[in-house]
């Protein structure tokens, strides 16, 4: 099993975002939950990036989409590597 | 430990707008969701960001001056970044081939690997689903059928082979959670718990009981019934049986895997009516010899 899902309200709570904030990232797909109230660690992480690149960072709405879509690239060769690697 | 202005690299007296710079400088180029195979920027970035977090706030930042709070005062908790989940399974959905997808096309040997991993991942078996049972001594070891609910509202018929163990697994193959394309489901596994029954007791194979008897089927003998997991059986008492008397029931006591069962072992325990029967009293006190007799002569003493 995967680790346990947090509702929409925890999830607030703990990436520090406002509600609406939140239907701007689902609605870009940046958040992508499984459940429309279960949301993963993976998920919270993902939001307190995208927090950290507009707040901290001063990453604008297009740049955030590049950077996700980079990073998601990223970590697909990542995993793509890490098997070539198992593999025997 | 270096000072917070050291490792943004400005001067004491920068501005809020000089620092912010520099940070955003250092963290576009640091931060680890940035880095995903650098160990190294993690760290540095974590400097770089308690340095902001004290320098960037103006309260924080006089007090730090003032000397009432050192570097790491401000310090946060421990953050547990995006790159940490984003090869877990959680992170799955984000995940992109974009970057090698081409790679994929050739019939070269590094084309035909990455299918190959990416045909297992399309075709991954489903993750096994572990369920709690709960089933009475009796049916342990008679077996039974059981009927669970599945937390999504299905059922799972279980059977129970007879001389189930307490806290032995079950495994329903194909069962669990379904696999993704061709992959196959993953197995329900059903950890049981076999509840005591006040009658019976267990130990390995052999199942012991213990049977109240009349004072006269004791010293008579007699036909009675003993409570056997799979239903009551006759069993012969023999004359002049005692308290603690053991009467073997071959073959009643748990199947063995693999063929054969253990013993029932019945122990005899008399027991006088009560409140006492007035003939029997008249009968023990005029019982000369009974009265002679000690039976714990001979006994350690």
């Amino acid at each position: 099993m995967t680790s346990g899902t947090m509702t929409r309200q925890e999830f607030l709570l703990r990436c520090g975002a406002r509600g609406e904030t939140l239907e701007l990232w689902l609605a870009q797909s940046w958040i992508a939950p499984r459940e429309p109230d279960g949301f993963s660690e993976a998920d919270l992480a993902r939001a307190r990036l995208i927090g950290e690149l507009t707040r901290d960072l001063g990453v604008n709405e297009a740049g955030i989409d590049v950077i996700l879509h980079l990073i998601d690239q990223v970590h697909g060769l990542r995993r793509a590597l890490g098997e070539l690697r198992a593999a025997p | 430990m270096k000072s917070p202005y050291e490792t943004l690299g400005v001067a004491s007296t920068a501005s809020a707008g000089d620092i912010q710079k520099a940070y955003r400088k250092l963290a576009k180029a640091l931060h680890p969701d940035l880095n995903p195979g650098d160990k190294g920027a993690e760290e540095t970035f974590k400097e770089a960001s308690a340095a902001y977090a004290l320098l960037g706030d103006p309260e924080k930042r006089r007090r730090f001056d003032a000397g009432e709070i050192d570097a790491s005062g401000a310090e946060r908790p421990q953050q547990r970044y995006y790159r940490d989940y984003a090869t877990q399974e959680d992170a799955r959905p984000y995940e992109s081939e974009a970057g090698y997808a081409d790679f994929m096309e050739g019939d070269d040997a590094l084309a035909a690997l990455l299918r190959r991993a990416r045909q297992a991942r399309a075709n991954r078996r489903g993750e096994d689903v572990r369920y709690r049972l709960a089933v009475p001594f009796v049916e342990s070891i008679a077996g039974a059928e059981k009927r669970l609910t599945m937390p999504d509202g299905g059922v799972l018929d279980v059977k129970i082979p007879p001389g189930l163990v307490d806290g032995q697994t079950l495994r329903l193959k194909g069962k669990g959670a379904p696999g993704a394309g061709a992959g196959a489901p993953g197995d329900a596994l059903i950890e049981v718990e076999v509840l005591p029954d006040p009658r019976f007791r267990r130990e390995g194979d052999d199942i012991h009981v213990e049977v109240p008897v009349s004072l006269s089927e004791a010293v008579l003998g007699g036909w009675i019934d003993a409570p056997t997991p799979t239903g009551p059986v006759s069993v012969a008492i023999p004359k002049g049986s005692n308290s603690g008397s053991r009467l073997r029931l071959k073959g009643k006591g748990a199947p063995i895997r693999g063929g054969g069962a253990g013993d029932e072992y019945v122990t005899l325990k008399v027991v006088l009516p009560k409140p006492a029967d007035p003939e029997l009293v008249a009968f023990v006190e005029g019982w000369a010899r009974g009265k002679a007799y000690n039976p714990r002569t001979g006994a350690a003493s």
